[in-house]
């Protein structure tokens, strides 16, 4: 019979046995140093500026302890509160006009376009460059003397004026359009990817019952993407919460410090104004805020999975 | 999902392709106004507009932007600063999609008692906003030696990209059938074995997904730039904040401009030539967030 | 050819509230074919998987010919396996997924190509050596992964699940091909399946599992004839067995109980001896669908053998039969009929009941009542 031949197997010496159990260990032993990487550099830094955050560490870290003191300062700093200010007003003008450009831009685009790849190319390259180099690119375009406003004026246009950029009160604003002409392709390239994933049949059936396209759309396939609008939201927000770059290139905090985010804040006084307590109260009041974001969405994420 | 329409020039199909092409122009003419104005001279900026081509063209502006601009207090044009980026990608992101690979590897196919646990912390890594480590890792670089070299910036680089590598890996091997890693065991293969002969020749796509998200994420990173890097050690983003506002001399903005494209074009070079793997890592990406 | 002995084998996850495997006995004779059959989630999976090696034992001894190999590797076992999803490596051509694990053993080249051959041969895949898989039907791939089991001349063979993802025809076809192979090469086979008619044609003993323990060990007639419980009687066989509640009562003939037909008309069933020591008692009465079929001359003047008129509530054709539907004591019951006299729904049809291979179980226990 064929199988006679077969080796002898099972056999099982000494040195192999010791290979089996580094085998069992290897699994640990390669992911070791990544974790005590980031359970230092992520996990060990998050307690340590927490830590920073309770002591009154201005130039160099000591460790006296205030308490809340710095929160305390923080709340009644009003530079602080305006950065919160400009964090509400960008972030939610910000969330809202990538959305509202980006599923418009992919709903458009998913109607059989000719050249769809090229389009979709062009909608998406500004998210492959730095945030500083957008930020200089619309410091330029916006400059009050040469940019934009003499463009106008060359046109014929010469009551037009457009200062926004060195406005204290408009400021903030034109950080919102370079942010959203920076990342709304993103979130058309979610969506357009969402779209391609509906279930055709889904509308095939809704244009059997007789409903038009655009109904189609908003009762039925826009309110299946749902997932890829939290999605969506939240990675804009994260975007948002850490803004920092942008801000730097286009008018570093100014007027005065009228466009100052939290994240350009903490940079300010950590680094370059010796107020690293203040600065580290700042920096875990960010990661609370990202926390009050994060935390149910992992959740529902995570249960949502169990579910299936 | 498209077979509803049947393409035509209708009114509507006008209108569509009417806002897209104009959406085209919004997304363009930035890019646009970078590239002409980089190639006028000061005073063609000064007499013409944002759009207008150059009555004159030159490279003045991106020689001088290369090699004698001022960035601060030196002089010496951004091409230092250009390499130092260079120094510091690489080696970061091969480091780091390496790291990513086993990780993303063990986590998916060889999980122990708490591995989802760590998974789930390195998750959470992705989340956090980098000022919450900026002061401790600066203490810990500077006792290291490490303050204000690239070898430091290498560093920091992979610790807060490990965790999207080793996500963009675990998830897609999670996505391979376990049935794969126990015949390849059955069959006599190691960890290694079954890692380089099974599952290596299957990844290409997500090491270019990594590797192009990392490379982006890198080279156009500022804070880490900012806050652990000084003088001749800081990569181009920084570089060309400073010559963008420095505010002594003459504002020249054909340097400002050629500079901002120098800074841009690699990125921009790999989001044309594989932009496919930029997409996927994005929309990959923002499982994380 | 190899014998493999499952001892007391145990198995919880880490976290789990309860065992997965709770003390499996089953000894492997050397060239045996032996099937695990349960519901999904019954264990059977999880107890090939320890046995390949693939997962750890919590308590017991798998005795691989005379060995203990509970703590051994899996690529130190000398098992193959078939997996459902045939888990072919993708990037790898058809001779390489074959050549794979010979190469790993380090097997000189020469003879690697020859037992590729062999094996191709075997399988009839020649033709296939040099493509990928993903290039192969879900046959052809089936056949592949037979190869690469094959091509080891392993001790055993594990089969999980091989046919599952194939459509109904070639699944027919596998089967029998299995079947030859293994009269041929005399192999040890341990398969799992959910598909009982797979493990009745493919089998030399079944093992019936049911959360973690082992309902019944043996061969396809035993289970199918003699069940040991009312789960195994229920699990084995299409369409299933049919459970009556009745009262055993003493006649003047004999045992027997009473079933109520869904139009009210009654019927007195006889019952054998051995429930003697039930009468006045309830048990559950296990009747097969061939048990139930029109009068047939032969049969009705045996012992064990009554008629009575019945009305067919749903008829099923199935080409070689009609499975007819009536009511007895409120339970649904299968009846086997004749397809060239049928029945129609509504009809009351004579039915023959024979009583002589009805098995009848303790209510209580679900255990079946011996003679």
């Amino acid at each position: 019979m064929e199988q006679t031949q077969r080796r002898p197997a099972g056999v099982v010496s000494a040195p192999s046995r010791l290979l089996d159990g580094l085998q069992r260990w290897l699994p640990k032993l390669v992911i070791a140093p990544t974790f005590v990487l980031i359970g230092i550099g992520i996990y060990g830094y998050m307690l340590w500026t927490g830590i920073l955050s309770f002591t009154s560490s201005s130039f160099l870290p000591t460790y006296d302890f205030v308490g809340f003191d710095q929160y305390a300062k923080l709340m009644a700093n009003d530079r602080w509160l305006t950065a919160s200010k400009n964090l509400a007003i960008f972030g939610g003008l910000f969330i809202f006009a990538c959305l509202f450009i980006g599923v418009v831009l992919a709903i458009f685009l998913d109607q059989r376009i000719r050249q769809e790849g090229a389009i979709r190319t062009i909608y998406l390259y500004p998210m492959a460059l730095s945030m500083i180099v957008t930020g200089t690119v619309w410091k330029w375009i916006l400059n009050p003397s040469l940019g934009i406003e003499k463009l106008m004026h060359d046109w014929g246009w010469t009551s037009f004026s457009f200062d926004w950029l060195v406005n204290s009160d408009l400021a903030i604003y034109t950080i919102v359009m370079a942010a959203v002409w920076q990342a709304s392709g993103f979130v058309m390239a979610l969506f357009l990817a969402g779209l391609r994933g509906v279930d055709s049949s889904i509308i095939r059936a809704a244009r059997v019952d007789g409903a038009s396209l655009p109904l189609i759309y908003w009762k039925i396939i826009l309110p299946s993407l749902r997932p890829v609008f939290f999605s969506a939201v939240m990675v804009l927000a994260h975007i948002a919460i850490k803004s920092f770059d942008l801000v730097m290139a286009m008018t570093a905090g100014g007027p005065g410090y009228s466009t100052d985010l939290p994240a350009v804040f903490m940079y300010a006084h950590t680094f370059t104004r010796g107020q690293m307590g203040l600065g580290s109260a700042s920096a875990m009041l960010m990661l609370g805020a990202i926390l009050a974001l994060i935390v149910p969405y992992l959740y529902s994420e995570l249960r949502g999975k169990r579910h299936d | 999902m498209t077979d509803m329409t049947r393409p035509g020039l209708r009114p509507s199909r006008i209108a569509i392709y009417g806002l897209l092409i104009l959406a085209c122009l919004v997304y363009l003419v930035p890019l646009f106004i970078m590239l002409v104005t980089s190639f006028k001279t000061p005073m063609d900026i000064r007499t013409g507009n944002l759009v207008a081509l150059p009555t004159e063209w030159t490279t003045i502006g991106w020689t001088k932007a290369w090699s004698e601009a001022c960035t601060g207090v030196q002089c010496e044009g951004i091409s230092g600063y250009f390499w130092n980026s260079f120094k510091m990608t690489v080696p970061a992101v091969m480091i780091s999609t390496l790291l990513g690979a086993f990780n993303g590897y063990v986590l998916a196919k060889w999980k122990f008692r708490g591995s989802d646990l760590l998974f789930g912390l390195l998750l959470f890594g992705c989340f956090v906003p980098f000022q919450v480590v900026l002061l401790p890792m600066a203490a810990t670089l500077g006792q290291l030696g490490l303050a204000n070299t690239t070898p430091g910036l290498v560093l920091v680089h992979v610790i807060y990209g490990v965790a999207f590598t080793t996500l963009f890996f675990r998830n897609y091997y999670v996505a391979i059938p376990d049935a794969l890693i126990k015949a390849a065991r059955l069959d006599g293969a190691g960890f290694f074995t079954i890692f380089f002969r099974i599952l290596l020749p299957m990844s290409t796509p997500i090491f270019m997904v990594s590797l192009i998200w990392q490379f982006t994420q890198i080279w156009n990173d500022f804070l880490f730039g900012v806050v652990f890097a000084s003088g001749d050690s800081q990569p181009i983003t920084v570089a060309l904040n400073n010559l963008v506002n420095t505010s002594t001399g003459v504002k020249e903005y054909n340097v400002d401009m050629a500079a901002a494209m120098i800074a841009a074009l690699p990125t921009l070079v790999v989001y044309i030539v594989a932009g496919k793997y930029f997409i996927r890592g994005l929309t990959a990406g923002s499982v994380k967030g | 050819m190899s014998q493999l002995e499952l001892r007391k084998i145990r198995k919880t996850y880490p976290g789990a509230a309860e065992e997965t495997l709770k003390g499996i006995d089953i000894d492997i004779a050397s060239g045996e074919f032996l099937i695990l059959v349960g519901p999904s989630g019954c264990g059977k999976s999880t107890l090939m998987n320890t046995i390949a090696g693939l997962e750890s034992i919590s308590d017991g001894e798998i005795v691989l010919d005379g060995k203990d190999v509970s703590g051994v590797e899996p690529k130190d076992r000398d098992i193959a396996m078939v997996f459902q999803s045939y888990a072919l490596y993708p990037t790898m051509s058809v001779r390489e997924n074959i050549a794979f694990g010979l190469k790993i053993r380090g097997m000189p080249k020469e003879q690697i190509e020859q037992e590729v051959e062999r094996v191709a041969d075997l399988l009839q895949i020649s033709h296939l050596l040099d493509k990928k898989p993903s290039r192969l039907s879900g046959g052809q791939q089936q056949r592949v992964a037979m190869g690469r089991a094959l091509a080891r001349r392993p001790r055993i063979y594990l089969f999980d699940e091989p046919l599952s993802n194939l459509d109904a025809k070639l699944r027919v076809e596998m089967r029998t091909e299995i079947k030859k192979l293994h009269q041929r090469l005399q192999t040890t086979i341990v398969y799992v399946t959910h598909d009982q008619i797979e493990a009745m044609t493919l089998a030399d003993r079944i093992a019936v599992l049911k959360d973690g323990e082992l309902q019944q060990l043996g061969t396809p007639k035993q289970v199918y004839d003699s069940p040991q419980n009312m789960f195994v009687a229920g699990f084995m066989g299409s369409p299933a067995m049919s459970f009556v509640h009745v009262n055993v009562e003493q006649g003047e003939q004999g045992l027997q109980a009473e079933v109520q037909g869904g139009d009210g008309r009654s019927l007195k069933l006889p019952l054998p001896e051995y429930l003697a020591d039930r009468v006045g008692k309830k048990v559950v009465l296990g009747i097969r669908p061939e048990h139930i079929t029109q009068p047939q001359d032969q049969k009705s003047d045996q012992a064990l053998v009554t008629t009575g008129e019945f009305t067919i509530e749903v008829t099923e054709p199935t080409g070689p039969d009609v499975i007819a539907l009536i009511r007895l004591n409120d339970t649904n019951v299968h009846c086997r009929i004749d397809p060239e006299h049928p029945v129609t729904w509504g009809e009351t049809a004579e039915l023959m009941f024979d009583m002589k291979k009805v098995v009848f179980f303790d209510p209580e226990t679900e255990k079946r009542i011996t003679g």
